[in-house]
């Protein structure tokens, strides 16, 4: 059985850490070792967990642009939003997510600047909605660690 | 390094034509910063009979950047607080002229015997002098605030916006660093871009100097407690006095602790050293104002770095190290002020 790429990263980075940089001379080149064990442990806690924060907030944006649909007024954006809101993914691939998710939040961006001017009841609904899903989105990217 | 040793001595030798047998004994790079390549350097030479060994900082434009600033902005800001109430290292060459070190560079005095990481202010023996080196980096910055434009000569090299201006030219600044390096749509700051757009703050009651990026981290301290230097002013710039304070206080700096920013004092303590300070009563709305700036300011920063290194203009770790950890705390805390709720993230 091959070592998962996480458990890899994470050994990579102890060794840096506890082996390579304590044995660098020059104080530039071992704060670099550092700077790159820190960054092999995110990537290892973000290996796990990247597919699932991208379907996660690609399907609660979506959810989010469905419902601001039926308000908004006939024209371009609503047409950008329905067809948006119906979108599966390609693929579960980083970047065939990555690409939705920029989508997706583009659209947000625009919702969002729609709806926050408006006292209408339906539009504090959307940005509450927006609100909640901008919040549970930096939850669920937030690195466990803060390495400074 | 020892290339470029040999041409900074040849550099000093150059700039000090009462001086023979320039040598750099030592040369070494420093980490962190990335706005600029920051070297120590140990100099030897004869003057007359004499010999004499100084050490040097020198800081070079880089090839790439977290942010583009200007050496020179930094240089005239050392000119103008050295020997006043605001310690700074006594600056010397400022040389814009490529064929030396193929890039502009300039040249100051190394203050030894001080140190500048935040993570020690938790060891000892600076844990025991947190009261020390936080009342004078509060005080200090008031102090900053206070110091008189044209007095210090500052009004002469900086731009000097309309008081009704100073948030707008700022925000302008920042925004389009996002537009211009964000790797993908940026919600949360576009978010409170527009908030900060609809609620402007009022205009300071004076113009001040702002320092830009004035933290723990960019200060140095020493054993006994003291502040010996504050670094770091290539985003120096004349504005509202509140944008350095709410830098100063924003909770990415004592990361994750909210009570102490900066990991010192307080922060009504820190607030009130700095209003007795600078002379100035803090508009707390205005302050809020700004503390929402100043994450937007750090992610745009943040992006940057992050672009630069996605398209490998510069692979410094620190790059992609501050496009990653800093801009995933900023996104959290511009949540919580623009749409909090009880428990914090």
């Amino acid at each position: 059985m091959k070592p998962e790429v996480d458990v890899v990263l994470r050994s990579m980075m102890t060794k840096l850490l506890l082996e390579v940089a304590p044995a660098v001379g020059d104080a530039y080149v071992r704060s670099n070792v550092e700077a790159m064990g820190a960054l092999l442990a995110a990537a290892a806690e973000e290996f796990d967990r990247a597919a699932e924060v991208r379907v996660a907030e690609n399907r609660s944006m979506r959810e989010i642009l469905r419902a601001a649909t039926k308000h908004v007024p006939e024209g371009d954006l609503r047409s950008r939003l329905a067809v948006a809101a119906e979108e599966r993914e390609a693929s579960l691939r980083i970047t065939d997510l990555n690409a939705a998710n920029d989508r997706l939040r583009a659209l947000l961006i625009e919702i969002q600047t729609l709806v926050e001017g408006s006292d209408e009841e339906w539009a504090r609904r959307i940005d509450r909605a927006i609100w909640d899903e901008l919040r549970a989105s930096a939850r669920r990217r937030a690195i466990s660690f803060y390495p400074f | 390094m020892r290339e470029l040793g040999d041409r900074i001595a040849t550099y000093l030798a150059h700039r000090w034509p009462h001086a023979t047998e320039v040598a750099v004994e030592e040369i070494e790079r420093i980490f962190g910063g990335a706005s600029r390549e920051t070297y120590r350097v140990a100099v030897r030479y004869r003057e007359g009979e004499a010999r004499v060994q100084r050490r040097l900082i020198l800081r070079r434009d880089p090839t790439s950047s977290l942010i583009e600033t200007d050496r020179a902005t930094e240089f005239h800001a050392y000119a103008a607080f050295h020997g006043s109430s605001v310690p700074v290292p006594r600056p010397l060459f400022l040389e814009n002229d490529g064929r030396w070190l193929d890039r502009p560079f300039f040249v100051m005095e190394e203050v030894v015997g001080a140190v500048s990481t935040p993570k020690l202010l938790s060891e000892p023996p600076y844990v025991e002098l947190l009261e020390s080196i936080g009342e004078q980096k509060w005080r200090i910055l008031g102090t900053i605030a206070r110091a008189d434009v044209s007095t210090i000569g500052l009004a002469k090299t900086l731009e000097a916006p309309a008081l009704e201006d100073c948030w707008r030219r700022e925000l302008d600044f920042w925004e389009k660093v996002i537009d211009d390096d964000e790797l993908t749509p940026q919600p949360i700051a576009r978010a409170a871009i527009r908030r900060l757009r609809r609620n402007p703050p009022p205009p300071p009651p004076r113009l001040s100097v702002v320092h830009g990026d004035y933290r723990t981290g960019n200060f140095l301290f020493d054993g006994t407690g003291r502040i010996r230097a504050v670094l770091d002013w290539e985003m120096c710039h004349l504005g509202d006095p509140l944008e350095d304070l709410a830098w100063a206080l924003d909770p990415l700096w004592s990361w994750p602790d909210r009570e102490r920013p900066g990991k010192l004092l307080p922060r009504q303590r820190a607030l009130a050293l700095w209003e007795d300070a600078s002379g100035m009563t803090v508009d707390r709305r205005a302050l809020g104002w700004w503390e929402i700036f100043a994450s937007v300011k750090g992610l745009a920063i943040w992006i940057s770095s992050g672009r630069e290194f996605a398209d490998e203009r510069n692979q410094d770790p620190i790059l992609a190290l501050a496009g990653w950890f800093p801009a995933d705390i900023h996104d959290r805390v511009l949540v919580e002020r623009l749409a909090p709720e009880e428990e914090p993230l």
